[in-house]
């Protein structure tokens, strides 16, 4: 029963992941930028439903205001900070990304303090469900279940509407889809309003979780997210959503196995790293 | 006096880090962002040595040749992956030493390790500090004018291309991160006996990607821009007193400001105002 | 064996696809083999695998009687199987002199230690200068590799591959990009190189040039060797202008 127990959790983890890696491997599908703000949008995200929340009182309303939020600020980024340097070599673009996580994570403490603020009222925090001899966090089923609708929301999206099928054709080849009348600039817009809509959503999710917003929460979450969409081959959404649940396991495990020897952040990088020294190209990229 | 004494040692600490970063990025075009794990392992090596009753001289070499040869062990990587993934990796590794670090009740865990010997005085210190942060200055500008410096520029531009003319491209990574993690690895040793006292969180992302500002604002393989980074943003926080409450969203403003605007940083700016292109 | 170097039943396939299938060749101290074939006929992947940058499937490549088909690109470069890319690489933030200067102390850059403790360039320069001289770019070589044109970058790339001192030189489409003069002038300077004593193949599809200074052609269609032999002769049978065309009718008519 316990082994089921840790895998429930590392699927729960893993769809967080899941959530913020997708919006990762869409941006770099695109531009070939490692997004690392993310952090950043999953944050304030997270900051708006938990105002709103506390405001209002009402839950779906806060996850409506963190994504609206969250989804506003990720094209906003792109706009003033990533489209003018698509030109430069490509550690610009990550060196920037990390100026704004760390600049913003700063902010967020002097804005709203240190140590982080709670919801004021959290049903699903303490409301638990109860199945075959398990029982599961409420907010952790919502997380499955939002992880689940989205994913495919987007899967539907990107192979059934035009839109979708726009956006991968701007990654396969962007002059060709121009030619083709599709507006690359729309493309990228889109793009980076799917990835913040999902990283708010996420971010309210996961404060929900821990019932706590506090400014550097984003920070892991996205720097795991980048090695996921390493592993899962770069702008492969199906690798994406397969690394990130595959991570998710392999935290929960190896917190239990190695929790002499490593912390569970390390866990998830040394399997990264190993991951990556046996297959440089991903686990579903391809060798160059 | 002992305050600026103190701050010119930190300084000089930040200019042997920063032109470590900058010989393995700068120089030979090996993105890393992890340098803090080396800074760290340097510390730790070190510290353990001395606490065990080791002289100061030798503690050093320990924490020089630990966080050099762990240094090596990560160029290997650097082979198998390039740019935006040997970002992640080296990323990841900072990751990793902190983990580690933080698990091990031999390395003092959370806590770290306290009460380590401290041979010399404040003045020691610095005058060992700046010792070593201006035979740093002079190794790097020897490296930049050494076939060695030649050889990384090839590396750096194209490393298929510099294969072809017979470069042993792997040779040269690991040269490179060796390099520049052992410089790591002294500035640690230094910081160690220095302060007395190491917890790991002084070693974490954060402390990597301040390093990497340094580089960055400074001017990616200027040796002198470096030196000017670094000792900028030492100073920085304490000459603006107000500063250090808002110190990383500073950095982090730095760094965007710099990528978006100039991205050759401050020598970058400096030879445009010169007209030169960048040496 | 008077064979500069040997390739043995060389095979390569990439996901089902034979890219190279069992080839064979020797090439012989002196020569200027040219290297032909329509698109997708394998030249470049041999040329590839000849010098290092693919492994084979099966097959082995010999170079100055040595066994080489395990070693890796440098190493081969340090031995003087040298090859200049189809695509031009030049190290962008470097002068044309500082290119072929990179080339031009192999000794030195062999070993990242001993070139660390070496500073003194004056040789190298003087090599440098001499060879883009030679290659009749003399006047451009303090200027960027950034801002000088295709024609300057692939007399470069020659240049920077002789600096090494090569036994032999392959080159990949040295003529690809250049317009009718400049190709003629390029190749012109390839045949003088061999002349000197350079061995030297070239894969090429400007069959004009091609035919013009090779002394020997090999053919390359589907993966496998077509034809061999002196340039006329080869042009000259039906199945090498079906291969090119579809049918046999005039090949080459440019010359």
């Amino acid at each position: 029963m316990y082994y089921v127990e840790l895998l429930l959790i590392g699927l729960v983890w893993g769809c967080t992941y899941a959530m913020m890696a997708l919006g990762l491997t869409l941006v770099y599908g695109l531009l070939r930028i490692l997004h690392v703000a993310q952090a950043t949008v999953f944050t304030l995200g997270a900051y708006a439903g938990l105002l709103t929340a506390n405001g209002t009182g009402s839950l779906p309303l806060a996850f409506l205001v963190g994504a609206l939020v969250a989804g506003a600020s990720g094209p906003v980024i792109y706009r003033l900070v990533y489209q003018p340097i698509l030109d430069k070599p490509p550690f610009v673009a990550l060196v920037a990304s990390i100026g704004i996580l760390i600049a913003m994570e700063d902010g967020f403490r002097l804005l709203f303090g240190p140590y982080g603020l709670s919801f004021a009222h959290n049903p699903w925090f303490t409301d638990t469900v109860g199945f075959a001899g398990l029982s599961l966090n409420v907010v952790q089923i919502w997380i499955v279940i939002a992880a689940v609708v989205l994913l495919s929301a987007f899967a539907i999206f990107a192979s059934r509407t035009r839109a979708g099928v726009a956006w991968r054709a701007t990654v396969s080849d962007p002059p060709i889809a121009e030619s083709f009348g599709v507006s690359v600039r729309g493309v990228r817009y889109t793009a980076f309003f799917i990835a913040s809509v999902l990283a708010g959503i996420a971010g309210v999710l996961v404060g929900l979780l821990n019932n706590l917003v506090e400014p550097g929460m984003g920070g892991l979450i996205s720097y795991k997210g980048l090695a996921i969409i390493v592993l899962g081959g770069l702008g492969n959404v199906p690798g994406t959503l397969a690394a990130s649940l595959l991570l998710g396991l392999v935290e929960a495990y190896g917190t239990v196995f190695l929790d002499k020897a490593l912390d569970r952040d390390a866990i998830a990088f040394l399997f990264l790293i190993a991951i990556l020294m046996v297959r440089p190209q991903g686990l579903l990229g391809k060798a160059h | 006096m002992d305050y600026y004494v103190s701050v010119a040692t930190f300084a000089a600490l930040n200019v042997i880090l920063a032109l470590g970063l900058n010989l393995i990025s700068g120089f030979c075009g090996q993105v890393s962002l992890g340098h803090a794990a080396f800074y760290g392992l340097g510390a730790y090596a070190a510290a353990l040595c001395s606490v065990a009753g080791a002289p100061l001289g030798l503690s050093m070499l320990a924490g020089v040749l630990v966080a050099g040869l762990a240094g090596a062990v990560v160029g290997f990587a650097a082979l198998r992956v390039r740019e935006d993934f040997l970002a992640i990796v080296t990323m990841g590794v900072g990751f990793l030493f902190l983990g580690a670090v933080r698990k091990q009740q031999w390395l003092g865990a959370e806590m770290g390790i306290a009460r380590i010997p401290s041979p010399l005085d404040k003045w020691g210190y610095a005058m060992l500090a700046i010792g070593a942060a201006i035979a740093l200055v002079l190794l790097s500008a020897h490296v930049r004018r050494s076939w060695m410096g030649r050889a990384f520029g090839a590396v750096a531009q194209d490393e298929d291309a510099a294969r072809t003319i017979g470069i042993d491209v792997a040779g040269y990574k690991i040269a490179a991160f060796f390099l520049g993690t052992a410089a790591a690895g002294l500035a640690g040793a230094i910081y160690a006996h220095m302060t007395q006292l190491i917890v790991p969180d002084a070693f974490n992302f954060v402390q990597s990607v301040t390093i990497l500002a340094m580089v960055v604002v400074g001017g990616i393989g200027s040796t002198l821009g470096v030196v000017a980074g670094a000792v900028l943003l030492t100073l920085m926080p304490e000459m603006f007193r107000f500063i250090n409450d808002y110190k990383l969203l500073v950095y982090g403003a730095l760094l965007l400001v710099v990528m978006r605007f100039s991205p050759e940083g401050l020598a970058g700016i400096v030879y445009r105002l010169i007209g030169r292109r960048l040496a | 064996m008077s064979a500069i170097l040997a390739g043995e039943g060389l095979s390569i396939a990439f996901g089902g696809v034979r890219a190279v299938a069992g080839v064979s060749l020797k090439v012989e101290r002196g020569e200027l083999v040219g290297l032909i074939g329509p698109n997708g006929a394998g030249k470049t992947t041999l040329l590839r695998l000849l010098t290092g940058v693919l492994a084979p499937d099966a097959g082995r490549v010999a170079f100055e009687g040595r066994d080489v088909t395990r070693l890796p690109i440098h190493r081969r470069a340090q031995l003087g199987l040298v090859l200049t890319h189809q695509i031009v690489r030049p190290f962008r933030e470097m002068t044309l002199a500082e290119n072929v200067m990179v080339a031009a102390a192999p000794e030195v850059t062999r070993r990242p230690w001993t070139a660390l403790a070496r500073v003194d360039a004056r040789a190298a320069r003087a090599r440098a200068l001499a060879l883009l001289e030679r290659l009749g770019i003399g006047d451009a070589a303090d200027k960027p590799a950034r801002s000088v044109p295709l024609g300057y970058l692939k007399r470069m790339q020659v240049a920077r591959a002789l600096a090494l001192g090569p036994r032999l030189l392959m080159l990949d489409e040295p003529l690809a990009g250049l317009n009718y003069t400049e190709a003629a002038r390029l190749a012109d300077l390839i045949a003088a190189l061999n002349a000197d004593g350079l061995t030297m193949v070239l894969v090429e599809h400007n069959l004009g040039e091609v035919t013009r200074i090779a002394r020997r052609l090999l053919v390359l269609h589907n993966g496998a060797v077509l034809a061999e032999g002196a340039p006329r002769a080869v042009m000259a049978r039906a199945e090498v202008r079906e291969a090119y065309l579809g049918h046999a009718g005039a090949v080459g008519a440019h010359a």
